[in-house]
């Protein structure tokens, strides 16, 4: 195995939306460099690269609290709308706003003086006035920005005696079948809109009117949103104004724990956090990862954990006796399906490239010698057209590839070949995929052995006669090891949540099927 | 080791009995004299009379209603959040929009609502935690069931009628 250098994906104890580059400042180790410039905040002096304003500096060196902030996103181009990031600077007339002032030498900042903390009093007294109290009902209760400043910053009672503002045709308002609206909860950052006019260029969402009745709405009623990466509407959204349908409602936030890991919805591999209670996934979000993925992910790996919490999965081992799939233990299965390989001496294991850099090696080094035959073994991707590496691409100017498996540069580094004419010809014809790769094409007379994510929908499309067995295996999010992105970046994963039904590792199957005689 | 005696002699007092019995007498008798005479009763006549107990008595619960027999619960968790016994069980959905007259005040609602009564220890933190004043412990004390699964209260009889605080 070539021994690339392996990137461990690490959680964020941030709040997953306000993850920004904290790279230290080193100074130029020649001599005759220029000395870097220095600005104070708080007390403390911190060397800084001209250009950076106060809130990358205050970021990047984890200043003691965080400056509070609604339109401010690291991803995202600074606006200077929100006014909740104000600090004191000395010398300065009035409050600056620390997202979008650049930082100078010998700056004085003061990021929670009086002044400050009475600015952000009123910011948040005015922010007040019209955000409906309906928490209660808001799925992004426990997670939301506006909460937590109020109790950090804000007034405890509204001096606002008049009738709130409500938008009536915008209360609940689908913009498209991913996301809703609710206009009465927008704090007006527009992050939204500078999302997607910066990130996706797409131009989906405009606030249109001014004031009181300013309102965000899609450029295109009748499109709605159309870019792929609507869920990060909801990541960043600081109120509930936006939701994800898939999500709404399912769970508050607070009871869910976060874990990170990999999405293996494509070859890009981005960082993710998995959010599950109980074992139960509710939710991908991403972390950011400047190599990979920034601070995005797409809407189809957003929503992937349904495939693994599909309720046809197949998590128990089972046995076809008689021309029907039978429940039975693991030792049973395996028992019979080695007394089956060594009897035909004409098989062939098929790897699918969502495994794992060490499943595929485990496979191809220790395989044949656990079922005491000889076992070819190739590797198949079968996803979108695409057999080998060199038929991935970029499918857009952001993340998606047309790769749909996370590890095919992984699976060729371990030195296995590709699945010739993408039709397996062997007598027994061993699939080994984690639900991602492809089912190569089949001979109506070949025996199947399925391993790893299947389910009954999937089992439905094969004849019955055909399947000798199923051996369940962990999805991605079940276990630990690491996936070689499109780009070639190896990504190191732990378990984010445990498996609760039948299925084992891959190597504790080889292991028992070593162990039978 | 030897036994050691501890019960110890009779006095001559205690030998007679007829004291012990005398004084056995003056309270049955003074008892029979208030219930019987007098008709002042330290017990009552259960099912038939109950007791009244004080306004805040935490009993079993329910979930208030509107005039549409709507719940007013949102199913915002905070109950179960709040539950040392852990005996809310809620499972949340979206109001279909054709029977959703209250727009997006009601627009979640609890598709069923479970509180286990055996695991409950009727402290009154939902109560105090539900910010739309939907779950209530009434002052119903008659809480036996026959079978487990009566003990299980879920949103039908959980919004059944209850006049005040019952």
């Amino acid at each position: 195995m070539s021994n690339p250098t392996v990137h461990e994906i690490k959680g964020t104890k941030d709040d997953l939306n306000y993850v920004s580059a904290k790279r230290p400042v080193h100074s130029d180790p020649s001599p005759d460099a220029k000395p870097l410039p220095k600005v104070t905040i708080d007390g403390k002096t911190y060397e800084f690269k001209p250009g950076d304003t106060i809130m990358e500096v205050a970021e990047r060196y984890k200043i003691h609290k965080e400056i509070p902030r609604y339109c401010y996103h690291p991803g995202l181009p600074v606006a200077g709308t929100c006014r909740m990031c104000t600090v004191e600077v000395e010398k300065a007339p009035k409050l600056m706003t620390s997202c979008s002032t650049p930082a100078g030498d010998g700056m004085i900042v003061h990021t929670s003086s009086e002044k400050v903390l009475k600015s952000r009093n009123g910011v948040q007294d005015f922010l007040l006035t019209n955000h409906p109290l309906d928490c209660p009902v808001c799925d992004k209760a426990g997670e939301c920005k506006l909460q937590d400043y109020t109790f950090q910053y804000g007034p405890s009672a509204s001096n606002f005696k008049e009738e709130k503002r409500v938008y009536d045709e915008a209360t609940t308002k689908l913009l498209s079948d991913k996301i809703t609206l609710n206009m009465n909860r927008c704090v007006h950052c527009e992050r939204c809109v500078r999302f997607t006019d910066d990130v996706t260029k797409t131009h989906d969402l405009v606030m249109v009117n001014r004031g009181w009745h300013k309102e965000l709405e899609a450029t295109d009623p009748a499109l709605g949103l159309t870019n792929n990466y609507q869920g990060c509407l909801t990541d960043f959204c600081p109120v509930g104004a936006l939701t994800m349908n898939d999500f709404r409602f399912k769970k508050r936030a607070w009871f869910l724990t976060k874990k990170p890991s990999v999405c293996d919805r494509c070859s890009k591999g981005c960082n993710i956090e998995v959010h599950h209670d109980e074992d139960v996934v509710y939710r991908y979000t991403p972390i950011h990862n400047e190599m990979v993925n920034g601070h995005w992910m797409c809407d189809d790996g957003r929503v992937s954990y349904n495939d693994i919490m599909n309720p046809s999965r197949v998590i128990s081992p089972l046995l076809n006796y008689e021309n029907a799939l039978h429940s039975t233990t693991l030792e049973t299965l395996l028992g019979d399906l080695k007394n089956k390989i060594k009897a035909s001496g004409n098989v062939q294991l098929v790897v699918g490239t969502d495994s794992t850099r060490e499943e595929a090696a485990l496979l191809k080094d220790k395989f044949s010698d656990a079922v005491g035959a000889k076992v070819n073994v190739a590797y198949f991707n079968g996803t979108n057209g695409v057999s080998t590496s060199k038929d991935d691409m970029k499918m857009d100017h952001l993340l998606i590839m047309k790769d749909k498996t996370p590890n095919t540069r992984g699976v060729e580094d371990e030195g296995l070949t590709a699945l010739a004419g993408n039709e397996a010809n062997a007598d027994i014809v061993i699939l080994f995929r984690n639900g991602r790769a492809g089912v190569p094409k089949l001979k109506s007379n070949q025996k199947v052995i399925l391993w790893g994510v299947w389910n009954h929908d999937e089992l439905k499309a094969l004849p019955t006669t055909n399947i000798l067995g199923v051996i369940p295996g962990l999805a991605t999010m079940e276990k630990a090891g690491s996936f070689k992105n499109g780009d070639g970046i190896v990504q190191k994963f732990h378990p984010a949540i445990n498996h609760r039904g039948g299925a084992v590792a891959a190597h504790q199957v080889v292991g028992v099927l070593k162990s039978l005689t | 080791m030897g036994t050691i005696n501890v019960s110890k002699k009779y006095t001559a007092r205690e030998k007679a009995y007829i004291p012990a019995i005398l004084i056995g007498m003056k309270i049955t008798m003074s008892r029979f004299i208030k219930g019987f005479f007098l008709r002042q009763h330290d017990t009552i006549l259960y099912p038939e009379k109950k007791r009244d107990y004080s306004q805040r008595f935490r009993g079993m619960h329910f979930i208030s209603v509107d005039a549409n027999k709507t719940e007013n619960c949102t199913a915002c968790f905070l109950c179960e959040t709040i539950c040392p016994a852990d005996c809310i069980h809620i499972v949340a959905d979206e109001r279909e929009d054709e029977n959703n007259v209250y727009g997006v005040k009601k627009e979640k609602k609890p598709i069923s609502f479970d509180i286990d009564s055996l695991r409950c220890c009727f402290c009154g933190f939902c109560e105090e935690a539900c910010p739309k004043d939907a779950i209530k412990l009434s002052r119903n004390y008659e809480l036996a069931v026959s079978t487990r699964e009566d003990a299980i209260y879920d949103l039908d009889h959980l919004k059944r009628d209850v006049k005040g605080r019952g």
